[in-house]
């Protein structure tokens, strides 16, 4: 019975002594070798374990039970210690690891469009959701896709609007890409709908809003009951999307010799909201495109029968719409390629 | 097409004021270009009279004038001229006053006399004697009676008056004239027209007695109408005509001539006075030119003709290029007595050729070239002799000699209101469409769907129903168009490939930190000698610009390099550290030359890269990248073109074509562009990209079994190409090397003279199984001896 009362002692001393210790522990190696001095093989525990051989044999299970508690008890504390120390060193290195999180992010330098493509971009991915394809013609063109089928015949005086570049008799570099019109009506049967943005010519000297080269994007519909709303409303949405939903659309009387009736399309001015600024440079408006219902001549001469159907055309500058858009001062930015001018449109 | 609103208002009502009249104009299909207001050029100036003049007491060469302005009190103006006299009429600018030359007058102090404005020359007034006589006099001007003391100088000098200056579209040639725009604003503003009726009486005589007329070309010339006046009275025109001239910016320069532009003005028929004396065998031939044959013109330069031109020729020689100017010795002289008035039609394109021909551009060929109203020729010469009859200018001769080929009959359209109202998507009531029509001078009425309207000779423009369509909307209000969304079964807009190919390579190159820029399709003849490529070099062949704007504009490009290189100058000259550019842009090659016939357009795709990290490997590195994404794997061949570094150029080669062509700026090309360091370049077929044949990428299952990776490092001359290694270790190596990765090139210490040390990364595996060492030794001792044979030895 002693034996007994000595063991418990003994295991309650030690019970005492190592919780005693694992308080204060904040060590990760002190705590390793503590609970190998007292949990391992050669430990305090398997000594008092090994001190049961005196006990007698009815007594031993008893004991056992005692010992084995006690095990479990300290056993379960150093884990508890242990997950409470690996916290605390956790939360030092987290804090430890703290950052000017002001300091400037680390990039991977990305390049990017050239503006007035990112303004393309924009445009047939608006006229593509409107069933809009796109399509593509030749920059030396004849006479005949630029002018001609266009009802401009030769020394007809809207030409005098055009300075053209020529490269033969009836070999142009083309001034408008309305030539892709009268492609797209020879190869393809209405009903159409395509867009065609692409470069065109006009021997204009270069100064800060002319290019010889610029860029136009022409817009064709053909079909069986087109009206001149329908090409209001296609061109609202367009201004609407690219300029803000409160922009409003206005068209001007205006004289294009492939479109009857043919108009200038006008959009309010963003700034002032239609009262007049200096942006709309007092008119609360800004031209941004020419436009009309397809001229009966040119359907014909496409071999489209205009009494069946009709349809409009519409042709937007993106050089224009590039630099108003982005506030650039001058045309010439665009194709001067400054990498400072390109990279701020990187977004 | 300017207009002077004094002018205009003669022959319409404007009851609005002028920024309201422009809108409704801008609305109805006019553009306002510009407005002048020519009353703002001076202020304060009027008319003074002298009335006493003192000497002034402290210097000899000034006087003090003693002015009635019209106020109640004398004005006192000390003076430096001399020609002034009591009694005379002079502009007086007031205190505070403005001039035409900019200066601001104030009152002050001219030795010690205070003087309260000044007298003005015609000089500071900036009049020419053809604006008021006497006016280049040295001194002050002197004014004639014809305005009463105070009157404001504007009255006088004809500057209170706004100049609109309309924009006219090209289909919109009868609008050239006050009368055509008068026309237009008595529509906008619902107002009276006010056309002058011509009446005039004749001195007797008869025409033929004078001249003969003859056209041998109706074709050029389908209309050609003459009268005569004797008697001519040559002198000053008035006042009144004299303004209007000059409100537009033309001369005044004798009744005859005056009338002449006049009438060209106000009714957009440009007419034609002959001296009688200098029409050689009283006769009139209206033909084509002869092959050579000359004239010397009014303004003095002479003119080689070409049989395609249309001449107004007399018995002996041509006095007049029909429609576009006179000969130097038929004009209108001080002691012309007796003239022949032309007012004709010519054919619109052969005036526009002739002209362009001769570098001639006057206000009669402007207006011919855009084509006039054949019934208004009769119209502009009733005006002519109205005005000869009005000032007295001369006796007009009965007779008229009107040749023609036949005049038009008028035109009439059928139209019908339900198809102007589909093509609109409007609902116009026949009314209102009539109402409309017949304000714009078409004469049109109504029987159930169909509108018959009169097309007026002068509106050649209206053809059919889209034009009548136009002309009921822009004065019915654009307004009234409300949009709609598209009908019609909604489908997503397709891409062609080529810009699918080319948005896959701009968004792969934009995330390896290229921009993209974009440059002329025209360049320097002289670009491909920038370049030193050779004068037999395909390159060589191009579209060239008949009328370029400059030489360095001149011919269609053959390659992208020369703009990029230009590109990269600029920037590196810029003080910009490094660049990453490509261009996507037509090359375009003729098919023959000089080229006839459209040329092949094809894209290419050009990379510029200069900068601290770049090198011909990473310039590399990005032209595989983009060829493997079209599928194609090339091998690398040594090229030499003559703008690329020697050693460091490659051409990528699939299928024994080139591909791409690409490596570092040859020194003596860079130092041309004014490029001081490494730039590298690579110019990239495109088309080729496009061609290239579209595979499905298909799942590899992922690797269930491990890896075996062995290290190799050789030696071998420092000559061989890697790529030759690589080949032999791929052949030797069996079907389980799955990569091979070059890690290290090396020359230097402890590698012998001549000799680089390569060192591969090779990854074998076994997709079925898991893969033993000894497979792998066995595949590399075959490899090592296969490896030998090419001198190539394992480090040890």
């Amino acid at each position: 019975m002693e034996r007994m009362v000595i063991l418990k002692e003994k295991l309650e001393q030690l019970r005492q002594q190592v919780l005693e210790q694992l308080n204060d522990m904040t060590d990760e190696k002190e705590l390793n070798e503590l609970r190998v001095r007292v949990m391992g093989k050669k430990g305090w525990l398997t000594e008092i374990l090994r001190g049961m051989g005196g006990l007698p044999a009815e007594e031993r299970p008893k004991a056992g039970q005692l010992v084995n508690r006690v095990r479990q008890e300290l056993e379960n504390k150093f884990d508890e210690v242990e997950s409470n120390i690996s916290e605390l060193l956790k939360n030092a290195r987290l804090k430890d690891e703290s950052l000017d999180i002001t300091l400037p992010g680390k990039k991977h330098e990305l390049g990017g469009l050239h503006p007035l493509n990112g303004v393309l971009e924009e445009l047939i991915d608006i006229f593509g959701s409107m069933g809009f394809d796109v399509v593509e013609g030749p920059e030396v063109e004849t006479d005949y896709y630029n002018f001609e089928a266009l009802n401009v015949p030769k020394d007809h005086p809207a030409r005098d609007d055009q300075d053209t570049f020529y490269i033969a008799e009836n070999l142009l570099l083309r001034t408008q890409t309305s030539s892709a019109q009268i492609r797209t009506m020879e190869t393809q049967k209405p009903p159409i709908r395509m867009i065609c943005p692409g470069r065109v010519y006009r021997a204009d000297e270069v100064d800060a809003t002319h290019s010889p080269v610029f860029h136009q994007m022409e817009g064709l519909v053909i079909d069986k009951g087109i009206t001149m709303c329908d090409l209001k409303g296609v061109l609202e949405q367009f201004a609407k999307e690219i300029y803000g939903p409160e922009t409003k659309v206005r068209f001007r009387p205006s004289f294009f010799p492939f479109t009857e009736p043919s108009v200038e399309v006008d959009v309010s001015c963003g700034v002032c909201g239609g009262k007049g600024c200096r942006v709309c440079k007092g008119a609360g408006w800004i031209e941004i495109l020419g436009a009309g219902m397809v001229h009966p001549n040119v359907l014909s001469g496409c071999g489209i029968d205009p009494e069946i159907y009709s349809g409009f055309a519409f042709g937007v500058g993106l050089d224009r719409l590039t630099t108003t858009r982005h506030k650039i001062s001058d045309i010439r930015l665009l194709f001067e390629n400054d990498r400072c001018f390109l990279e701020q449109f990187n977004r | 097409m300017k207009v002077s609103l004094n002018w205009l208002g003669h022959y319409v009502d404007i009851n609005v004021p002028l920024s309201e009249l422009c809108d409704k104009m801008v609305m109805s299909g006019f553009e306002v270009d510009g407005i002048e207001d020519l009353s703002e050029s001076m202020k304060n100036v009027v008319v003074g009279q002298i009335e006493r003049l003192e000497k002034h007491p402290d210097a000899d060469k000034l006087q003090i004038c003693f002015l009635n302005v019209g106020s109640d009190m004398p004005l006192q103006i000390v003076t430096g001229a001399d020609n002034v006299f009591e009694g005379a009429l002079v502009p007086v600018a007031l205190h505070d006053s403005h001039l035409p030359n900019g200066m601001h007058i104030k009152k002050g102090k001219l030795r010690g006399v205070e003087s309260f404005g000044m007298l003005c020359s015609g000089e500071e007034l900036c009049l020419k004697d053809s604006d008021y006589p006497g006016a280049e006099v040295n001194g002050i001007l002197i004014l004639n009676d014809e305005y009463p003391v105070g009157t404001d100088m504007r009255s006088v000098l004809g500057l209170n008056d706004v100049i609109i200056d309309f924009s006219v579209t090209a289909n919109r040639p009868d609008c050239q004239s006050v009368l055509g725009i008068a026309r237009e604003v008595a529509v906008a503003l619902k107002t009276k027209l006010k056309i002058p009726v011509p009446e005039y009486k004749t001195k007797g005589g008869n025409i033929k007695e004078y001249i003969s007329v003859t056209v041998k070309d109706y074709e050029l010339c389908p209309r050609y109408l003459g009268r005569t006046v004797a008697n001519v009275r040559i002198g000053k025109s008035p006042d009144w005509m004299k303004k209007c001239l000059k409100a537009v910016g033309m001369r005044p320069i004798n009744n005859i001539v005056d009338i002449t532009n006049f009438v060209m003005l106000e009714t957009g028929q440009p007419m034609h006075a002959f001296d009688l004396r200098d029409v050689n065998g009283s006769q009139i031939i209206v033909r084509r030119a002869k092959a050579n044959e000359s004239i010397t013109t009014l303004d003095g330069k002479r003119h080689t003709l070409t049989p395609e031109m249309l001449v107004i020729a007399d018995a002996k020689q041509p006095s007049c290029l029909a429609g576009i100017m006179g000969s130097l010795d038929s004009e209108i002289k001080e002691d012309t007595n007796s003239i022949f008035f032309e007012s004709a039609k010519f054919r619109r394109d052969s005036v526009r050729r002739t002209a362009r021909h001769l570098g001639m551009r006057t206000e009669s060929s402007a207006r011919f070239e855009k084509g006039i109203d054949i019934m208004n020729v009769e119209y502009a010469m009733e005006r002519a002799l109205q005005l000869i009859y009005e000032l007295d200018a001369g006796d007009i001769i009965e007779g008229v000699i009107d040749c023609n080929a036949g005049l038009p009959q008028e035109r009439v359209l059928n139209v019908s209101v339900s198809g102007i109202n589909a093509l609109l998507g409007l609902d116009i009531s026949a009314d209102d469409m009539v109402e409309i029509l017949n304000r714009l001078s078409i004469k049109t009425t109504n029987s159930g769907d169909t509108l018959t309207c009169a097309i007026p000779s002068f509106r050649d423009d209206i053809e059919g129903r889209a034009d009548i369509a136009e002309e009921i909307m822009r004065i019915y209000g654009y307004d009234h168009i409300i949009g709609t969304p598209m009908k019609g079964a909604i489908v997503r807009g397709k891409k062609p490939y080529d810009r699918l190919c080319a948005d896959k390579i701009k968004i792969r190159l934009a995330a390896q930190g290229l921009y993209e820029i974009m440059t002329y399709s025209f360049i320097s003849g002289k670009a491909l000698d920038m370049l030193d490529i050779s004068a037999d070099d395909e390159r060589r062949r191009s579209v060239v610009l008949r009328n370029p704007l400059g030489e360095e504009y001149s011919e269609m490009r053959t390659q992208l390099v020369s703009s990029m290189l230009n590109v990269l100058s600029t920037n590196y000259n810029r003080k910009i550290s490094a660049v990453r550019f490509f261009e996507i842009s037509k090359v375009f090659i003729p098919k023959s030359i000089p080229a006839v016939s459209q040329p092949e357009e094809r894209y290419a795709l050009c990379i510029g890269l200069y900068g601290e990290d770049e090198n011909f490997f990473t310039l590399k590195g990005i032209v595989e990248d983009i060829l493997s994404c079209f599928g194609i794997s090339a091998e690398y061949d040594r090229d030499n073109q003559p703008y690329l570094h020697p050693g460091r150029q490659a051409s990528a080669m699939s299928n024994g074509f080139p591909v791409a062509v690409f490596g570092e700026i040859h020194p003596d090309t860079a130092e041309r562009f004014g490029i001081d360091t490494r730039a590298y370049i690579a110019e990239i077929r495109m088309d080729k990209l496009i061609d290239a044949p579209v595979e499905a990428v298909l799942y590899k299952p992922l690797p269930r079994f491990p890896a075996i990776e062995r290290d190799l490092a050789l030696t071998c001359d420092k000559e061989l190409p890697v790529a030759e290694i690589e080949k032999t270790i791929r052949s030797s190596a069996g079907k389980n090397l799955e990569d091979i990765w070059l890690f290290d090139v090396y020359q230097g210490a402890q590698i012998a003279d001549g000799q680089k040390s390569v060192a591969y990364r090779l990854v074998f595996r076994n997709p079925e199984a898991t893969l033993k060492d000894e497979d792998v030794d066995a595949s590399l001792s075959k490899m090592i001896k296969n490896l030998k044979e090419k001198g190539c030895v394992l480090r040890s």
